[in-house]
């Protein structure tokens, strides 16, 4: 083939290649850089949390004037709660999952390991009998609370961490990293700063907090669940009900439960998968304004290879017409285009790789996330490759079916 | 001349309509996700207070455990920082100095106000405990009355301070000075209701979130002990022999959940400072506290607001992104523009041969260049505005049991606001663009002999 000619002919007017190289490398440089990190987030918000989502709803009491009790408060709600038909479990929470707010403590199999500093942080929920059956997460192992464990509502928070409970529910995750041998169901799970033990008597398959990225992701995954009831003034009930019936249970609790206790209001309310919904926001918008640019900047570096293509038929319409007229057949000219792309999109994506490589080390650096898969280098250098041979397409066939006869004429 | 230019610029750009459109297109594609992105960024990285930015001081001291693969130092990306809150005792000890011209100690938390008014629910609402300078600290604008006195803070007075939504909420925004106020089962004395302020990112505590209202209750910092407060932000016990339990381990032990705020106008003062919060570190040493090296960092507003690291890593990584499109769309500007004059340079030639000074065709061709700029900035800084628009819409979404604070709305918009000076980042970057993308074409051009063209191809 003619690649000497192609290339001496590229290097004499070689702004305009050098141009389109530039755009593919950069282009390249985004575009596996976005894609990585756009799926690690599309990763991030699919991530199971282990709870029964659609049927989960939260609410809660807030107190407000001395005739409050917050001990018959709490079981008269819970009695309600529990007595609503379609209802499967209703248990108090210090913490409503996937809201905000963050509990937690060091944990270790060995109280030694805590005095000095060490531990597995985990975050921690306070909750009445039914928690494990609320949350709808799957207890792979042991059971959920004993009702003769609960502790009854501590004076206020720091009090209900020091009186601790007698047993506790975790994720496999901690039971996993605690005992390693797969035996934790029984064991005692240790507590750093209350200082105070539990027997483990259930464990979890999956438990998310909040949605993570980056360091803090496994953390919010680590989870232990404690028997006791938070101390008020507010308190928050989990309820989950029969598919299909949350709202129902939503709209009856609205109207009937604020006012069946003395001194509360409702303050607050809301199905668990809104929570959650507002929680992957952030995540979301970023995924789709990430994607956007990425899909912009593709097509962008697509016009500018039409733009250069397009330019150079224009320009050596005479000498193309010529070709053809001594011999040269409307396919070597179609596979001159394409290959001159091909050359001038693989010196862009080498340069590309390079600088995609190191963005990707950097950003890996700074955010904590694993290093930039070479799987995403291959599909970029493989998509700029096939864009740039669709891209040139239209312009190359433009210069196939120049006629012969145009080398005859002046212009 | 200028008119003849433009005329030209004008003709040039309507012979390759599709080709003109194509680069205003791609300009306009790549200002609007920089103006979004960069607007983002200028909101959440905003200097709350810069006309005292030399003169406020966060206080840190470390008060970890010596090891530093502490259970938890894994989840953060800067292990070397001290804590962001201090302890209740080191709180209290560092009050004590005089170098300082103000200082606050503070926390949030969470009281309800019962309405005077029958009918009218109570509602929760977050309280700012704290010390008598804040007010004077933080410049906020008082609408009636004053704050208190630091006497009023060591036996507190049952004295409050309103903000403008709650002074509006439960006194239809009469000037409700000297009437009192049901907060949980006590009275308190209204001394004051503070105007509209919204400081963005909420600075001086950071913990709930960078971008979040001021409380609507200030209350003395006496009652923090008088009625047992608990924290409503973070607390954090830093030392594996803390012992957690009840309200009074909390004030005794390692456990870290106060904002502590010096003002310290010159570098003397902050100097002194220094010494003396080291000092007091070294001194508690012989009490098995601190273990660490010395590590206490006084840090003015913008370094604190870079600790909490308040415009977080997805602002960055768009911004990034959007100008690493931006200059794909300059470099294909820049293609496009040099294919386009150089397929036009037989009729510059002829203009050249017909007299035109090399400088009078780069001219041309640089307007046709800053039109092209100038018009896709103007189509981007269009399509930014509905974008951040559409955000603004998103992201306003409210939270059940939150209060109707119009202020809520106004944060959105300071996060997403095209102000003055971003229509000037605007102008900017498309004359910038412009001028990146079509200097050198039109130089290019302008160089070209001009018999070159005068000749058949």
């Amino acid at each position: 083939m003619e690649i000497r000619a192609l290339l001496s002919a590229m290097w004499r007017s070689r702004t305009g290649p050098i141009l389109v190289a530039a755009q593919v490398a950069i282009t390249l440089a985004v575009l596996v850089n976005v894609g990585y990190i756009v799926q690690l987030r599309l990763h991030n918000v699919a991530e199971p949390t282990g709870l029964d989502v659609p049927n989960i709803f939260w609410v809660v009491s807030q107190s407000y004037t001395p005739e409050y009790n917050h001990a018959v408060t709490v079981q008269a709600d819970l009695d309600y709660l529990q007595s609503l038909p379609g209802v499967i479990a209703a248990a108090t929470t210090s913490h409503v999952p996937q809201g905000f707010g963050t509990s937690s403590l060091p944990f270790a199999a060995d109280p030694t390991v805590l005095e000095k500093g060490g531990g597995v942080p985990a975050f921690i929920y306070f909750g009445s009998e039914q928690l494990i059956q609320a949350l709808g997460v799957k207890l792979i192992a042991g059971r959920a609370f004993d009702a003769a464990a609960v502790r009854p509502p501590a004076a206020d928070g720091r009090e209900m961490f020091g009186g601790w409970s007698s047993e506790a529910v975790i994720t496999k995750n901690l039971a996993d990293k605690l005992f390693p041998n797969g035996d934790a169901l029984g064991k005692t799970l240790h507590a750093g700063l209350v200082n105070k033990p539990a027997t483990i008597v259930g464990i979890v398959e999956t438990l998310q907090h909040a949605p993570a990225m980056g360091r803090a992701a496994e953390f919010f995954r680590t989870g232990v669940m404690l028997p006791a009831i938070a101390p008020g003034p507010n308190t928050a009930y989990l309820v989950r009900t029969q598919p299909g019936r949350r709202d129902a249970t939503m709209a009856r609790v609205e109207k009937e439960m604020g006012d069946m206790q003395p001194g509360r209001y409702l303050a607050s309310m809301e199905p668990l998968a809104t929570t959650l919904d507002r929680q992957r926001l952030s995540q979301r918008s970023s995924i789709v304004t990430l994607s956007i640019v990425a899909v912009f900047v593709l097509g962008v570096t697509m016009v500018g290879i039409v733009g250069l293509a397009a330019f150079t038929v224009a320009t050596r319409t005479k000498q193309l017409g010529t070709r053809r007229a001594i011999g040269a057949t409307k396919f070597q000219i179609l596979r001159y285009f394409l290959v001159e792309n091909w050359i001038i999109t693989s010196a862009g994506v080498l340069v590309g790789a390079a600088l995609a490589l190191a963005v990707g080390i950097k950003l890996s650096e700074i955010y904590a996330m694993p290093r930039l898969p070479l799987v995403y280098l291959v599909g970029g250098i493989v998509t700029l490759w096939i864009v740039g041979q669709i891209s040139v397409w239209i312009p190359a066939r433009r210069a196939a079916a120049i006629s012969p006869a145009t080398a005859t004429r002046t212009v | 001349m200028f008119m003849h230019d433009l005329g030209l610029a004008l003709q040039s750009m309507r012979r390759h309509p599709v080709l003109s459109a194509l680069m205003v297109l791609a300009i306009a594609a790549g200002i609007a996700a920089s103006m979004i992105t960069i607007t983002v960024y200028h909101g959440r990285a905003g200097h709350p207070i810069w006309w005292k930015a030399d003169k406020l001081y966060a206080v840190t001291l470390d008060t970890r455990d010596p090891d530093t693969a502490n259970a938890f130092s894994g989840l953060t990306r800067h292990p070397e920082y001290p804590p962001f809150q201090v302890t209740y005792r080191d709180a209290k000890a560092l009050y004590r100095s005089d170098i300082p011209e103000r200082s606050v100690m503070m926390f949030r938390s969470n009281r309800v106000i019962t309405p005077e008014r029958k009918g009218e629910r109570p509602f929760a609402t977050a309280v700012r405990v704290t010390t008598a300078d804040f007010f004077a600290m933080f410049d906020v604008p008082f609408l009636y009355g004053t704050g208190w006195s630091r006497a009023d803070d060591d036996a507190p007075a049952p004295i409050v301070v309103l903000s403008k939504y709650a002074n509006d909420k439960l006194f239809g925004g009469r000037n409700s000075v000297g009437r009192s106020i049901t907060i949980g089962d006590r009275q308190f004395r209204i001394i004051g209701v503070i105007d509209a302020w919204l400081p963005q990112p909420k600075f001086y505590d950071l913990n709930n979130s960078g971008f979040d209202l001021p409380e609507n209750l200030f209350m003395p910092w006496g009652w923090t002990e008088a009625l047992r407060l608990p924290s409503g932000g973070s607390t954090s016990c830093v030392r594996s022999n803390a012992k957690v339990g009840s309200f009074e381990d909390l004030l005794a032990q390692d456990c870290v959940w106060l904002q502590y705020w010096a003002e310290l106008p010159t570098a003397a003062q902050r100097e002194r400072y220094q010494r003396f919060v080291d000092n007091y570190v070294t001194d508690q040493k012989q009490y098995g506290r601190f273990p660490r090296p010395l590590n206490n960092r006084i840090v003015n507003v913008d370094e604190w607001l870079k600790m909490y690291d308040v415009v977080g890593d997805e602002t960055r990584i768009q911004v990034a992104v959007a100008l690493m499109f931006l200059l794909v769309c300059i470099l294909n500007t820049f293609g496009l523009m040099l294919a386009k004059f150089l397929k036009a340079a037989p009729i510059s030639g002829l203009r050249r041969a017909l007299g035109a000074s090399r400088i009078d065709v780069m001219r041309q061709h640089l307007v046709e260049v800053v039109i092209v700029g100038l018009l896709g900035g103007a189509l981007g800084l269009a399509l930014s505005f509905f974008g951040l628009q559409a955000m603004r819409a998103i992201n306003s979404r409210p939270f059940p049991g939150m209060d109707d604070n119009p202020a809520r709305v106004a944060i959105q918009q300071s996060l997403t606001n095209l102000d003055f000076q971003m229509f000037a980042v605007a102008l900017a970057l498309s004359l910038l663009t412009g001028v990146l993308a079509g200097l050198y074409p039109a130089w290019r051009v302008g160089k070209l002999a001009p018999s070159s063209f005068l000749k058949t191809q």
